[in-house]
């Protein structure tokens, strides 16, 4: 002020606009370095003195932009005020989730309290398999050619109706020659393999659960006709062992992933109160927990098949490690995550 | 002083969902309301945006992956066996995996949406959480990935398939454009958006020198030049000035502008083709200082027929007929 009447005869910013940029300029350019660097490395790793600066500077910066929509006509300064308080506003009120707390509530809470509530869902994809396994394993007594319809040429590697018995015994128990990176690539194969599968399976349960349930299905008359066919070659108990120890674990995991499908397929089908949409954004959520479940679930399976399966012979051994493996996986999802999370028990309140 | 209520003549910004700004190019805006009760808005990422970076990301992961394995190859550390191995999870992990961790990392922002400066944001304005990204890139992979590796990858798959799968991906691509968020399957289901990330760039105030102080201006107004225009004559001068002529051109059309206004306010005092520029300069601020005063009394002017609205508005003008 004292400027203003020293030199009356110089015109002073007389544009209001202009005079109330020029106060607020270092601050919300304070302001865009801040949201830069927040941008840059997570609001976690800033200084605490910028930590503190933040949210002050962009109170600022918003009470600017209103300020300035109200007085202001300069179209460069309303661009950029709007810009940098949605940036800032992206800062504040939606930064980054930290990777380490959003695991561990994944697992802890989120996975284990998903399958808790999605019991008709699982219900759907084990009675999936188990019919197609019942199925599979009926019509091969009806008839041992049906075996050739079920099980594609290629995934049966020799082991048909035709097949001697010494040849399938040596299919269960093959010693011969694996090297362990040979057993890796194996298992790096299997892994992606029926991942692919299972986000299919998974996916496509959007169609009203029907294609979820047909592919599992189709997979249990799969599991259905072998196991039969070496049923009849008296090695039923070997097979038994030979798919439990990774089985148990793989073939819950797609049967898991069809649950999931089939949460999205009830949301479409039996919306209740909601909108389709906003069932499905509902149950979306359990099923996405589902999927990364499966998921996990089969990169154990991997591990175990690629490794576990050749190098553990004894039917006894091979029957402990795949069930004791369930177990594990039954005790994580039925114990885990009982109480509340934090904001689950703010919620509540 | 934070007091947000404009005059009433100002179209009031809308505090959420999301509207189509035509006076400015057709913008595509998703309104919020932070808790400061000041409306923000988002500009809603356009196709080509998104299929750029789409695009992008496929080129950073697959030649990256590729190109690693060929150094591998040719380094020779690897045995074929544990090579394959490599390869089989690498390519398995730059389809979902990378895009849920980069989403994850850069709260929303894979390389290529980095590249292209466009960013995932949860449609309620909170924080964008992590089953909502791996929703989102796992309905990708069901959209898209899948269909278009079945087509290329399955042999022997019967022309009616290929067909239905062609189909489907034609009509997940254009689901976005079918709504108004511009959203595809997996953004409704996880409750997503694709935005342009806001690019905060200061111009200088044109109305302000870069000294402490402005020199008196070489030509002067009076209200009666003033009144004429309104908020959007001033903003598009206000792009003129910010784009100094460089061909003759440009000049030219400078030099018509200038000749424009001084016929439309009847300004009587000659400017030399010379000063055109300066004129333009003083004109703007004048005009600038005046609508922006006029605005704070309650009298804000949208463009040139502003006493027309006007008096429509009150209807003086229109019904009145002078007594014979």
């Amino acid at each position: 002020m004292t400027d203003h009447s020293a030199a009356p005869e110089q015109l002073s910013d007389a544009i209001r606009s202009a005079r109330f940029r020029k106060e607020r300029e270092a601050s919300w350019q304070r302001l865009d370095t801040l949201v830069a660097l927040a941008e840059k490395r997570g609001v976690r790793n800033l200084s605490y003195e910028d930590t503190l600066a933040l949210p002050s500077l962009y109170r600022q910066a918003i009470n600017s932009l209103s300020v300035a929509r109200a007085i202001s006509l300069d179209r460069a300064l309303l661009a950029y005020l709007e810009a940098l308080c949605a940036r800032a506003y992206l800062v504040v009120y939606a930064p980054q989730e930290s990777l380490r707390d959003a695991l561990a509530r994944l697992f802890i809470f989120y996975i284990p309290q998903a399958v808790r509530r999605s019991s008709l869902a699982l219900l759907i994809g084990f009675l999936a398999m188990i019919l197609g396994a019942f199925t599979g394993f009926m019509l091969f007594f009806e008839d041992p050619a049906w075996f050739y319809s079920f099980v594609p040429g290629a995934l049966a590697d020799g082991r048909t109706p035709d097949a001697s018995e010494s040849y399938l015994r040596s299919t269960l128990f093959d010693s011969g020659g694996h090297r362990t990176e040979a057993l890796g690539a194996f298992a790096a194969f299997l892994f992606s393999h029926n991942t692919q599968i299972a986000i299919l399976v998974f996916a496509l349960g959007i169609f009203v659960t029907l294609p979820s349930f047909a592919l599992t299905y189709y997979n249990g008359l799969m599991l259905g006709a072998f196991y039969a066919l070496f049923h009849d070659a008296g090695l039923g108990y070997e097979l038994f062992g030979w798919l439990s120890i990774h089985g148990v674990t793989e073939l819950s995991a797609i049967c898991v992933a069809c649950a999931g499908g089939a949460q999205l397929g009830l949301a479409v089908l039996m919306p209740g109160n909601m909108t389709r949409r906003a069932a499905l954004r509902a149950r979306g959520r359990d099923a996405v927990c589902l999927v990364i479940l499966a998921g996990l679930m089969l990169v154990a399976a991997a591990f175990i098949e690629g490794f576990l399966r050749q190098t553990v012979q004894s039917t006894e051994l091979r029957l402990l490690i795949g069930w004791g493996v369930g177990l594990g996986w039954l005790s994580w999802l039925m114990l885990s995550g009982r109480r509340q999370t934090p904001a689950q028990r703010e919620a509540s309140q | 002083m934070s007091d947000a209520s404009t005059s009433p003549v100002l179209p009031a910004p809308p505090v959420h969902g999301t509207t189509i700004d035509k006076s400015q190019g057709k913008r595509r805006l998703e309104n919020y309301l932070p808790p400061e009760g000041v409306p923000i808005a988002f500009d809603i990422s356009g196709g080509g945006q998104r299929f750029g970076a789409q695009m992008l990301d496929l080129l950073i992961t697959f030649g990256g992956v590729t190109l690693f394995l060929v150094l591998l190859l040719w380094a020779n550390v690897l045995t074929l066996a544990t090579f394959f191995a490599l390869a089989t999870l690498l390519f398995f992990f730059v389809r979902v995996p990378y895009y849920i961790l980069a989403e994850l990392v850069w709260n929303g922002r894979t390389l290529g949406k980095r590249m292209v400066k466009i960013r995932v944001i949860s449609a309620d304005g909170t924080r964008l959480s992590a089953y909502q990204i791996t929703a989102r890139n796992l309905m990708k992979e069901i959209e898209v990935f899948t269909p278009i590796s079945m087509i290329f990858g399955v042999s022997g798959l019967p022309g009616m398939a290929t067909a239905a799968l062609l189909l489907w991906v034609l009509g997940v691509l254009l689901v976005p454009y079918f709504n108004k968020r511009r959203q595809r399957l997996g953004d409704m289901i996880a409750g997503t958006l694709v935005v342009d990330s806001p690019q905060a760039l200061l111009l200088p105030d044109l109305a302000q020198s870069k000294g402490e102080t402005r020199a008196a201006p070489r030509y002067t107004f009076d209200p009666s030049h003033l009144g004429i225009y309104g908020r959007y004559e001033l903003q598009t001068l206000e792009q003129i000035l910010r784009n100094p002529p460089q061909s003759p051109e440009q000049r030219a059309n400078v030099s018509k502008v200038a000749k424009t206004i001084l016929t439309k306010i009847g300004y009587t005092e000659t400017v030399n083709p010379n000063e055109q520029w300066q004129f333009l300069s003083d004109f703007y601020t004048a005009q600038r200082e005046f609508l922006e005063s006029r605005q704070l009394f309650g009298d804000a002017r949208e463009n040139k027929f502003h006493d027309v609205a006007n008096s429509a508005k009150t209807g003086a003008d229109a019904r009145f007929v002078p007594p014979k």
